[in-house]
């Protein structure tokens, strides 16, 4: 088993069913012979670098996983043929990764999103206290005006 | 015999080794952006003075990121 993460960009023409369709396909090939998927994470719509088959924008799909080679290939072979994924790019990560090692990441995965929720929430929390604020320092203003006049 | 040009040199320390906490990931274009041109090139070690090492490693960044379209080949992205 090695682990390798892979990104596939889509069509942004594709509706949600045929984008959890093409997801779906390429986890059932991951999971052949005991591979597990670590992490998926859809990054959605971005605008792409340059131009891929005319389009602008692209769906972008990060998965981080545990297979065999032979799964790879596989997965690139559906990839090339399948129509409604413009590009897609694997890189090794590990030579050999164990089942303990699986757990790990997954739970250094998950550790990683409670974090970054986390975060947000502190921002959001952030920019409210911020809001007030300026909401409270027009007012002290505005009754300064009336006292000069 | 000419005299000998001296040219002014700053110390350049490499980002990466002083600030741990910046990582190299192609993932991230909006780091590797920092170490392109505008126009999507790769700037030179010695203008900013990363290490050897590191800009092994950003430099295979940058192509894995030009790879999956989140960096430019070339020219600007239309954003």
């Amino acid at each position: 088993m090695r682990r390798y993460e892979t990104i596939y960009i889509l069509r942004p023409t594709l509706s949600e069913e045929e984008i959890t369709a093409v997801i779906d396909n390429a986890n059932t090939i991951i999971a052949t012979d005991g591979g597990q998927v670590i992490s998926l994470d859809q990054w959605g719509m971005k605008t792409l670098a340059y131009l891929i088959q005319k389009e602008t924008q692209g769906y972008y799909v990060y998965c981080d996983y545990a297979t065999s080679p032979a799964n790879v290939s596989e997965m690139e072979r559906k990839f090339r043929i399948d129509e409604s994924v413009m590009k897609y790019m694997t890189v090794k990560l590990e030579d050999s990764i164990d089942s303990d090692g699986i757990a790990a990441a997954r739970g250094e995965y998950e550790a990683a999103v409670i974090a970054a929720a986390e975060a947000e929430e502190e921002a959001s929390r952030q920019e409210a206290e911020q809001a007030e604020t300026k909401e409270a320092a027009p007012k002290k203003e505005a009754t300064d005006k009336e006292s000069v006049q | 015999m000419p005299p000998k040009k001296r040219i002014f040199q700053r110390k350049r320390v490499c980002r990466f080794c002083t600030d741990k906490e910046v990582t190299i990931d192609y993932k991230d274009p909006k780091t590797l952006r920092n170490f392109v041109t505008e126009r999507g090139k790769i700037i030179p070690r010695r203008i900013y003075g990363t290490c050897a090492s590191h800009q092994r490693q950003l430099c295979e960044a940058i192509k894995r990121a030009r790879q999956i379209a989140l960096l430019p080949y070339s020219g600007t992205t239309q954003r």
